[in-house]
C-alpha cells in the first residue's frame, strides 16, 4: 500500500492485501473487485464498510473532482481546500455507516459535508473575512458567472439550461449562500433586501433550479 | 423562551438550509424539524441534490491529496502497526525466538481484534443501510399519489406518529414524538377494519421506522403499548390512534 502512490483506478494494488470478510448478502451488497467501477453507491459504501480501500479509491476517482471545485470556491483556497477533501474520505472511510442513501446520492452526501466544512471554515475567521467580503462580493456579484463553474460539455450543457430558468434575483441569492458561504440573513444584508425575501428567492430558486435540471435531463456522473 | 418556528416557517427555511446559510437556533430547529417529518426531509435532499450540480468539477483533486488520504489509512489499521513492531538490534540473537513467537501471538491477537472490528463494522453499516432503506421506501410510498396515510394521536391530541399504506398491502409507520416503551415492553400496531383491531406486528421498544403488511379494509390504526413480544388480543388503551385518509 505505502508504495502505491499512482492515482485512484491506475493503480490495483489498493485492495489486494486487505482482507475480505464475506458474509451473506444480496448480489448489490457483495461486490468484486471487478465490479467496483459499475458498483451503486450503497454497495461502494458497504465495501468501504469492509476496509477494501479499493472501494474508497473508487468512490475518491468518482466524486474528488466535484469535492475539490467545491470547496476550492467556497474557500477561495486550494491548500485549504485539499484538506477539506482529505477530511471528507476519511470521514467516509471511517463512518461509511453514515451515508443514508435515503438522504441522496453518494455525490450529494460528500458535497453536503465538503461544503459544511468550507462554511465553517470561511466563518471561522469570519469577523476579517465579512468586512474584506461585504465590499469585495458587492463587486463579484455582477461579474460572476454560474455557468462557468461547471466543466464537463455535456454536465455543462444541462446546467446551464437549468440556471437560465433562474429569475436574476434567486441565481444571486444562491450563488452568495452557496458559494460565498454566507447564511441568508447575510446575503439580506449584502443585497439591502429583507431577509424574507432573500429566504423565498433561495427556495423558489432551488425549486426551479430542480425542475430545470429534471426538464434537461441532468444526470450526475 | 425560544419560540419554536412553525411548519410553514420551517419550510420557508429549507432551501437556505441546504445551502448551509442558515445557522444558530434556526438551523438547530429545522434539523430537529426534518429529522422527524419527511415531507420536509425530502425537499432538502431535492435542493442538496440541485446545488450539487451546481458544482461539478472539471478537474480531478490533486494527486497529492489522494496520497495524503493512502498515509492516513497505512497508519490506522492495527494489524499493520503490530506487524513493523522493531526487534531491538542488540538483543536480536538470544530474543529471537521470543521475539518470533511474541510478534506471532501479537498478530494472532491483533488479527482477531481486527476481523471482530471489521464484523462489528460491516454489521454497522449494514444495520444502517438497512434501516435507510425501509425509511426510503417510506419516503417513496410517502410521495405516491395513490398512498392513503394517518396521523396516530393521542388521547389529548398530540401526534405521535405517522403512517402511509400503498394499494399493495404495505404500509410504513414512522414514529414522531412517540417515548420508548418502558423496560421488557413494547409497542404494538394495529390495523383497526370494521370494530376489530388485528394485529400488524411489534414494533419493539423504540420503533423509529417500521414496515408492516395489511389486507382487507383498514379504516385506522392504532398503538398500544404491551409485554415484550406483543399479545394476540390487547386489553390496553391505545397510546395513539389514527383515521386512514386518502393522502
Amino acid at each position: 500500500m505505502g508504495q502505491c502512490r499512482d492515482k485512484p483506478r491506475q493503480c490495483e494494488r489498493h485492495g489486494g492485501a486487505e482482507p475480505s470478510l464475506r458474509r451473506g448478502g444480496s448480489e448489490d451488497r457483495d461486490v468484486g473487485r471487478d465490479d467496483l467501477r459499475d458498483a451503486s453507491d450503497a454497495a461502494l459504501v458497504v465495501a468501504i464498510g469492509r476496509w477494501r480501500h479499493d472501494a474508497l479509491s473508487e468512490a475518491f476517482r468518482r466524486h474528488s473532482g466535484a469535492v475539490f471545485a467545491l470547496a476550492r470556491r467556497v474557500l477561495n483556497d486550494a491548500a485549504r481546500a485539499e484538506e477539506v477533501v482529505q477530511e471528507v474520505f476519511l470521514r467516509l472511510w471511517n463512518a461509511p455507516e453514515r451515508f443514508d442513501p435515503g438522504r441522496g446520492s453518494l455525490r450529494s452526501y460528500l458535497l453536503a459535508h465538503a461544503h459544511g466544512r468550507a462554511v465553517d471554515a470561511v466563518r471561522s475567521d469570519s469577523s476579517r473575512r465579512r468586512r474584506e467580503d461585504r465590499d469585495a462580493v458587492r463587486v463579484s456579484v455582477a461579474d460572476y458567472d454560474l455557468e462557468r463553474e461547471v466543466g464537463d460539455v455535456i454536465v455543462a450543457e444541462h446546467v446551464r439550461e437549468a440556471v437560465a430558468t433562474l429569475a436574476p434575483g434567486e441565481r444571486e441569492a444562491i450563488e452568495l449562500a452557496y458559494f460565498g458561504g454566507h447564511t441568508y440573513r447575510d446575503v439580506a444584508l449584502i443585497l439591502d433586501q429583507p431577509e424574507g425575501t432573500i429566504k423565498s428567492r433561495i427556495r423558489s430558486g432551488m425549486i426551479r433550479l430542480r425542475q430545470g435540471l429534471l426538464d434537461a435531463g441532468y444526470a450526475p456522473s | 423562551m425560544t419560540v419554536r418556528p412553525s411548519h410553514d416557517e420551517i419550510r420557508e427555511l429549507l432551501a437556505a438550509f441546504a445551502l448551509d446559510a442558515v445557522d444558530g437556533d434556526e438551523a438547530e430547529a429545522v434539523e430537529l424539524h426534518v429529522r422527524d417529518c419527511p415531507r420536509c426531509r425530502a425537499e432538502v435532499v431535492d435542493h442538496r441534490e440541485a446545488a450539487g450540480a451546481l458544482a461539478t468539477g472539471h478537474e480531478p483533486a490533486p494527486v497529492a491529496t489522494w496520497n495524503t488520504i493512502v498515509d492516513e489509512l497505512e497508519s490506522a489499521p492495527p494489524m499493520r502497526l503490530a506487524a513493523v513492531l522493531p526487534v531491538p538490534a542488540s538483543r536480536w540473537r538470544r530474543s529471537l525466538r521470543v521475539a518470533v513467537a511474541a510478534t506471532a501471538a501479537a498478530c494472532l491477537a491483533v488479527l482477531g481484534v481486527r476481523v471482530v472490528q471489521q464484523e462489528q463494522r460491516f454489521d454497522a453499516v449494514q444495520a444502517a443501510l438497512e434501516e435507510r432503506t425501509v425509511l426510503a421506501a417510506a419516503l417513496a410510498a410517502h410521495g405516491s399519489s395513490d398512498a392513503r396515510q394517518a396521523d396516530l394521536r393521542s388521547a389529548d391530541g398530540a401526534v405521535l406518529a405517522h403512517a402511509v399504506l400503498v394499494p399493495d398491502g404495505t404500509g410504513y409507520l414512522w414514529t414522531d414524538g412517540l417515548p420508548r416503551a418502558a423496560a421488557e415492553r413494547t409497542y404494538q400496531l394495529w390495523a383497526i377494519i370494521g370494530t376489530e383491531r388485528i394485529s400488524a406486528g411489534v414494533l419493539g421498544p423504540s420503533p423509529g421506522v417500521a414496515p408492516f403488511r395489511f389486507a382487507g379494509d383498514v379504516v385506522g390504526l392504532a398503538i398500544t403499548e404491551e409485554v415484550a413480544g406483543g399479545v394476540v388480543a390487547s386489553q390496553n388503551q391505545p397510546v395513539a390512534s389514527g383515521l386512514i385518509v386518502d393522502a
